[in-house]
């Protein structure tokens, strides 16, 4: 059955011929039906989230894969041959082979919120040669999250700003209550955004409880295996059946568990290693949030 | 079924050995716990310890401990925890347990496995079978049962868990109660049961043993058996599951934690782009696609569907997937983006699980119509509703007024909805919200409130749900 994909026809690119600028100018031109946030898409870079209508292109998460699946049909790559992860697996990689279609992953686009991480991406999967140049230009996942959420919280500060002017009497007095909540938890926020290590603390927390959930699975898997082993001299067939299942089973929750522990790993890592291309993102919401911050305090 | 001579001489025999052996066990019980696995317990366990036993010591009668259940070893951390060494030699208070058979009494090699076994003896354990629904696995139960009846007529203290295995929430849900302790009760009216809530700060989901080093907090209350005219186990057992919650929500108070975790999406079934990779008549969509969103057990539910009801089905599984995804952020599981796989959804049973950590959230569709689909779930902090019950999670689908942003509007609608369904607050303008950690959350009073608000719009609608509970 032949699939009418709804979207102009594009010629897909050798990754290996293309500079980093003319991947990540594809990449974008790739998203630009679904992106709602028209002013924000119109002035995109590399760092341009794909989500969010502060600062990104309001791309919905129900058009999430379509960004992966977008930059698939654009390039092609010699990364086409599968090999097993390890001798035996049914997982795989893939390696240097034949020139052809480019496929990401399941999981390998995890952290690849931005034209430029995209691209970052297609450089750590070996799809394309490393340019330390290019990348120094590009924000970490971290601190694109980071700041997505300062903006956010700016964002509703000064909301909330504007709406308590408007108010009158006991209204007003209850705006201002919550008003002065806000102001904190920005204060707060701006402390946490100032301080590397302590973007980093809070970012461990998130890999603490994602190292949790996979020594839990590890447990969980050793228990598994212990049932084999007491049912295998028993010789129930039934039961061993249904215990290698859920071997099976946990084996793939561990997969996914561990995957996405990597991910916060990297983005514990990260949150403590400020570049010049942060700072100067982080100097801004920053400012944004301040100036909320004395906004707000002035009408409290 | 009656038990035969030969099983009590068995039983009494367990009794005398196990009661021999109480105190070296109870110390290799809390050594084990607090210098193999760290644990701790919290700072005023004595204070706790001496209101429940002051309790028990009043009470002359057996009983019938009853806890939460969410890891393998949670019989004796519930006992480390509620029993002073002091009161070790109580013979009568010592519990018996009852583990399932298919989880410990197989476990490893033969060394192994015989270590276990004695250790499961020598505390006073009784294996049930709890899967099998053929009548060798029904008398095993009858006989489990007869057990524990006789310990308790013969003055002793029997452990079940209520909910007959470790919550898959991480949350005991009140509105389900299972009959088992009711109608140990009604069999030994003198009966006391002996709730407890027991959980690890770090504890989310049911797994194997608490994390290493973690910090337990307890409530426990001692409440009546069956009461004077009470003759349904089903009466007796929401009786104690109702208990059972109120500790819950005690312990959730003192918890870093948010206690309310839900979720919701809406999706507009006619916005253009929701049709791209489908065919024209709807039927089928690109496989490619396709699987990056689904499960393999999900792709093979869809293809199930008759044809007319694939896309709609396709986007019934998203919109379950996306609120789900809410709802385990506000519990800190925070699935990445595009992680559609790592959520897997049951239409039927109206279950969505989180893969790696094995939680399961409940599901629920409102207002779906031929426009658009919403969906709301629920990881913990109150009941989802059913036909019968309301529930705690209140929702409200709108569409988008032309010209006006859906985030801003979803705002609006939130905070005017929160106001209006509850008198107290009474305006929107007493309420605002705030965005930590990326999760909006509504201030009131200038206090944010754990109602685990989630906002959702897509094309022409937009939606919030919060929990009341």
């Amino acid at each position: 059955m032949a699939f009418m994909r709804k979207q102009a026809v594009v010629e897909a690119a050798d990754l290996e011929t293309l500079t980093p600028e003319e991947t990540e100018k594809r990449i974008t031109a790739g998203v630009k039906k679904y992106a709602t946030h028209e002013a924000n898409y119109a002035q995109a870079d590399a760092n341009t989230p794909y989500l969010g209508h502060i600062v990104g292109m309001g791309i919905e998460s129900s058009n999430l894969a379509d960004i992966t699946m977008s930059i698939e049909r654009q390039f092609l790559t010699k990364m086409t041959t599968k090999a097993p992860v390890a001798p035996g697996s049914a997982d795989f990689k893939l390696t240097a082979g034949e020139l052809g279609k480019l496929r990401i992953l399941d999981g390998q686009d995890a952290l690849a919120a931005t034209p430029g991480l995209s691209v970052k991406m297609l450089m750590d999967l070996g799809h394309m040669p490393r340019n330390e140049a290019y990348l120094q230009n590009v924000m970490s996942f971290a601190y694109v999250m980071a700041v997505g959420d300062g903006w956010k919280m700016a964002d509703a500060l000064r909301k909330m700003t504007a709406k308590a002017e408007k108010l009158a009497g006991p209204e007003r007095a209850e705006a201002l209550a919550n008003l002065r909540t806000l102001a904190a938890q920005a204060k707060d926020y701006d402390l946490v955004l100032a301080d590397p290590a302590k973007l980093a603390a809070a970012k461990q927390k998130t890999f603490a409880n994602d190292k949790a959930a996979c020594d839990a699975l590890n447990n969980e898997l050793s228990v598994a295996l212990d049932k084999i082993k007491g049912l295998s001299a028993g010789g129930d067939a039934a039961a061993l059946a249904k215990l290698r299942t859920e071997e099976a089973e946990i084996r793939t929750r561990l997969k996914m568990s561990a995957a996405k522990l990597r991910v916060s790993q990297e983005v514990a890592e990260a949150a403590g290693r400020r570049r010049p291309v942060e700072d100067a993102k982080v100097d801004s919401v920053r400012k944004a949030m301040q100036e909320a911050v004395v906004q707000a305090l002035k009408l409290s | 079924m009656a038990l035969t001579p030969e099983d009590l001489a068995a039983l009494r025999r367990q009794w005398r050995l196990s009661r021999a052996v109480a105190v070296p066990l109870s110390l290799f019980v809390a050594a084990t716990a607090r210098l193999r696995f760290w644990y701790r317990l919290p700072g005023d366990i004595g204070r706790i310890r001496a209101e429940i036993w002051e309790k028990l010591d009043r009470h002359d009668g057996p009983v019938i401990w009853a806890a939460n259940h969410l890891t393998l070893i949670d019989s004796f951390l519930v006992y480390w925890a509620v029993f002073p060494m002091s009161r070790v030699l109580e013979d009568r208070r010592l519990p018996w347990s009852t583990p399932e058979y298919t989880n410990y009494y197989k476990l490893g090699g033969p060394l192994k496995s015989a270590f276990i076994r004695a250790l499961l003896y020598a505390c006073r354990c009784i294996p049930f079978l709890r899967g099998g629904e053929d009548a060798q696995s029904e008398a095993w139960r009858q006989k489990a049962f007869d057990k524990c009846v006789w310990i308790l007529r013969e003055g002793g203290s029997v452990f079940v868990y209520p909910e007959a295995g470790r919550s898959r929430s991480g949350w005991l849900e009140a509105k389900r109660p299972k009959d088992f302790l009711g109608k140990l009760a009604l069999e030994v009216p003198s009966a006391k049961f002996l709730c407890v809530y027991l959980r690890a700060e770090g504890q989310l989901a049911a797994t194997v043993r608490p994390p290493d080093g973690d910090r337990f907090r307890m409530v426990c209350d001692l409440i009546d058996g069956a009461l004077p005219g009470e003759t349904n186990p089903r009466q007796i057992s929401r009786r104690l599951f109702d208990r059972l919650a109120e500790l819950q929500l005690e312990w959730w108070k003192g918890s870093a934690l948010s206690r309310n975790c839900g979720g919701n999406d809406v999706v507009d079934l006619k916005a253009p782009l929701l049709r791209e990779h489908f065919t024209d008549d709807l039927a089928d969509a690109d496989c490619e696609w396709l699987e990056r969103h689904l499960t393999a057990k999900e792709l093979a539910s869809l293809r199930a569907r008759r044809p007319e009801d694939f896309f709609r089905a396709f986007w019934s599984f998203f919109c379950a997937k996306e609120a789900a995804h809410k709802a385990l952020a506000r519990a800190g599981l925070v699935v990445p983006h595009a992680a559609f796989r790592e959520i897997e959804v049951d239409l039927f049973r109206r279950k969505a699980a989180h893969v790696s950590s094995g939680l399961q959230l409940d599901l629920r569709f409102t207002d779906e119509d031929q426009d658009k689909l919403h969906c709301v779930c629920v990881l913990r902090g109150g009941f989802i509703g059913d036909s019968e019950s309301e529930g705690d999670v209140l929702w409200k689908v709108a569409e988008v007024p032309p010209g006006v942003s859906a985030g801003s509007f979803a705002r609006e609608l939130a905070l005017d909805f929160v106001a209006e369904s509850n008198d107290e607050i009474g305006r929107a303008s007493a309420l605002a919200l705030s965005e930590e950690g990326g999760l909006p959350t509504v201030l009131w009073r200038g206090e944010p409130r754990d109602w685990s608000l989630s906002l959702s719009h897509s094309g022409r609608f937009a939606a919030c749900s919060f929990m009341i509970s």
